[in-house]
């Protein structure tokens, strides 16, 4: 079943063209990164981002696009001009008048092909439903393809594009995927290796500060590396940091936890 | 003309139930939430939704100074004060929505994006129409302010009715 994991990261290998999207952008073609002075324009840049979040649907009318990335600032000159950046980019040694490769265009209607390419939030999602499907039969494949999609994760998705409404929804989608991977990733660690559950519950929380399970993993797991102070001390800053943010106390499975770690003594 | 970039802005909203028994054994659901603002990247979390109603409306109202500061200011007060009529009517709206959601939890969230679509078609509405100076032309920034208070004294008092219906919770201060 590991060879699942493997197929999903081997096809990097196998593409001609990789994109990155996880806490940065880039472009490779062949191998070689597309250089940024390549794009000549942002739109390029804009419309290719664009269009690899929507590969999955069908292929968007250029009206449906301009409209959703630039409402009424973009008029079809612009769109042309755009899109011809992005084949120059990826296909600098083109011939005129023949199809471009990574841009299927059928009337008036534009997608990106889904052959050959290879996106590393695409990776990262099928990683994460392998590990979902495998976590009470298959724990060991579980935890490999957690952390396997956890190294993919260098950051949120698109990230120079965190103040332009298009991207929000995917950013959103992708970030709740890593912070419930995390957790499930801890807590199957937990027993195995608690300085990795540990480590991970803090890169959860570098996301999203209140993400309470992070806590709670966190002081299970240093309690059970017979690290009482650093337990305590975590469930401290879990209480004060929901108070802050939400007014809220810890669950009662957190609060349950602590006392028993408390109790210990 | 305004930017278009200036006229909309999208909130990302997240929100998490935790549900979990009381240490005496009575059933809870506690919500947690989170709002940003795509356009500044500002975010708030709350567990009382009146917070984040709080957030998304001083993000408007920003947004809608911004859009008239301009104008003259008797043309100002008139849009700003139906600006502030959306929020009215959204204040009513809510405790409806919360009581339709308690009969039926299913609906909630296919409730609650209907009413927000339609408030934020009737403020596309309202400040598209002809600007109508309801407040008078003489009326002070002052007078305005204190419009402000009655309505949130309003949301006070519709978030205390709305208390007594549910069991306390704990008011982010």
């Amino acid at each position: 079943m590991s060879t699942a994991i493997d197929d999903i990261l081997q096809r990097r290998e196998n593409a001609a063209l990789v994109i990155l999207t996880l806490g940065n952008f880039e472009v490779f073609v062949n191998g070689e990164k597309v250089p940024a002075k390549e794009w000549k324009r942002d739109k390029s840049v804009q419309l290719l981002q664009f269009m690899l979040m929507a590969r999955n649907r069908k292929a968007m009318h250029k009206e449906q696009i301009m409209d959703r990335l630039w409402e009424d600032e973009m008029d079809d000159q612009g769109f042309k001009v755009a899109l011809h950046g992005i084949n120059k980019a990826l296909e600098p040694k083109r011939k005129s008048h023949t199809d471009p490769t990574y841009i299927e265009r059928i009337g008036h209607t534009y997608r990106l092909t889904t052959e050959n390419i290879w996106i590393d939030s695409v990776a990262f999602e099928a990683l994460i439903s392998l590990a979902n499907k495998n976590i009470h039969d298959n724990s060991t494949l579980a935890i490999r393809a957690y952390q396997e999609a956890m190294l993919l994760h260098k950051g949120q998705f698109l990230p120079d594009r965190i103040f332009e409404d298009w991207s929000s929804d995917e950013r959103e989608r992708l970030q709740l995927m890593f912070l419930n991977a995390s957790i499930s990733l801890a807590e199957l660690l937990l027993s195995r290796n608690p300085a990795e559950s540990i480590q991970i519950c803090q890169e959860a929380l570098l996301v999203d500060v209140a993400w309470e399970d992070a806590y709670r993993i966190q002081m299970a797991a240093f309690f059970s590396r017979g690290n009482r102070p650093m337990a305590i001390k975590t469930y401290k800053v879990c209480e004060k940091v929901l108070w802050e943010e939400m007014a809220l106390k810890p669950l009662p499975e957190t609060r349950k936890l602590y006392e028993e770690i408390v109790r210990s003594e | 003309m305004a930017n278009k970039n200036e006229e909309t802005a999208s909130f990302v909203l997240r929100l998490s139930q935790k549900i979990f028994e009381t240490e005496e054994g009575e059933p809870q659901i506690e919500w947690r939430g989170n709002i940003r603002h795509v356009q500044s990247g500002d975010e708030t979390r709350f567990s009382n939704f009146e917070d984040a109603q709080d957030f998304v409306q001083n993000k408007l109202t920003s947004m809608t100074m911004k859009a008239v500061e301009d104008k003259p200011e008797s043309e100002q007060k008139g849009i700003l004060s139906k600006s502030f009529d959306f929020w009215k009517k959204m204040a009513t709206a809510t405790p409806k929505l919360v009581m339709d959601s308690i009969k039926d939890p299913k609906k909630q969230a296919a409730h609650f994006q209907e009413q927000i679509q339609e408030q934020f078609h009737q403020i596309s509405d309202l400040v598209g129409q002809k600007i109508e100076d309801t407040i008078g032309p003489n009326t002070s920034k002052s007078e305005i302010i204190e419009k402000l208070d009655h309505l949130t004294h309003q949301m006070d008092m519709i978030q205390k009715k709305l208390d007594s219906l549910s069991p306390p919770a704990k008011s982010k201060k």
